[in-house]
């Protein structure tokens, strides 16, 4: 059981530095968003939030500073909690489409948010409806991604789905 | 376990795009002729600059723990340079319309481009 779960992670590890690869001005793939995933649905709650934590301080401390700590952990959280919230209707209300895309929304409006308090500005709101529709190709995106990791894990049996 | 989308998944999505629709309708500017860039750094406005009747080029050279300079020509504003770590601010490039903003966040800098009518003081150099 420990040595399966040492492998998953160290899969879902390889996925992490993807969002850092690919830094497109202002707007990103948000692929961390599966590992996100992978760990709220295999290894349940406080995992998600464990992997959350640790991915947004690493990255901050690798290529941002505290400013970018905060924008990319309101980001997550609103997201984390948002998806936490999705998932009560999986597989009856919602499939895991809706909960990427709703993950990718929350996680732009808490980053727009966020900086618009730390600038005292609210101009940067104008950013938002652009980042919110490209959310939508993105979270779709993810979704692929994350129901075929899902697929392969359910194959080689080595978590069951929780 | 293949991707289903289910009822719920297109109220997301409808509900994602009418949320975006909406703010972008409520921030939408007419284009007009008159256009004043006003930089503001947490809050408090550096400098401001009428685009239009700007003839040459004009630099503003910004402090902080992450300076950098803005650069404005007729008609459109830029970052030009930043010392920020993500470069976004540099990368948005050029905006011309009243309502577009660029933003370098690590260095609290706004620029927005407004449109006639505002209330702000002109300063033309």
């Amino acid at each position: 059981m420990l040595i399966s779960l040492a492998v998953v992670l160290s899969y879902a590890e390889r996925f992490i530095p993807l969002d850092i690869i690919i830094p497109l001005p202002g707007i990103k793939l948000g692929f961390a968003n599966i590992v996100t995933m992978f760990a709220l649905f295999f290894l349940g709650i406080p995992s998600a939030v464990t992997v959350t934590v640790l991915r947004c301080v690493l990255a901050s401390l690798l290529f941002g500073g505290m400013s970018s700590l905060l924008y990319s952990l309101s980001g997550a959280f609103l997201a984390l909690a948002v998806m936490i919230l999705l998932k009560l209707g999986y597989n009856r209300i919602f499939s895991l489409l809706g909960i990427s895309m709703g993950g990718a929304a929350a996680h732009n409006t808490g980053q727009i948010i966020m900086a618009s308090l730390m600038m005292k500005n609210t101009a940067i709101f104008s950013y938002l409806p652009f980042l919110l529709l490209a959310g939508l190709g993105t979270g779709l995106l993810t979704a692929i991604i994350t129901v075929n990791l899902f697929r392969i894990i359910e194959k080689t049996n080595s978590v069951k789905l929780s | 376990m293949r991707l289903k989308p289910r009822a719920g998944d297109f109220l997301i999505i409808a509900a994602i795009i009418t949320a975006a629709v909406l703010m972008a309708l409520l921030l939408f500017e007419k284009d007009s002729i008159a256009k004043v860039a006003i930089i503001s750094q947490n809050n408090t406005v550096l400098d401001s600059v009428r685009l239009d009747e700007l003839e040459e080029r004009y630099t503003i050279d910004y402090q902080g723990e992450y300076p950098g300079t803005i650069e404005a020509e007729k008609g459109r504003i830029r970052f030009s340079h930043a010392e920020c770590p993500d470069q976004v601010c540099v990368r948005t490039g050029w905006i011309n319309r009243p309502g577009q903003i660029a933003v370098c966040l690590p260095a609290g800098i706004i620029i927005r481009i407004e449109g006639k009518d505002t209330d702000v003081d002109i300063i033309v150099k």
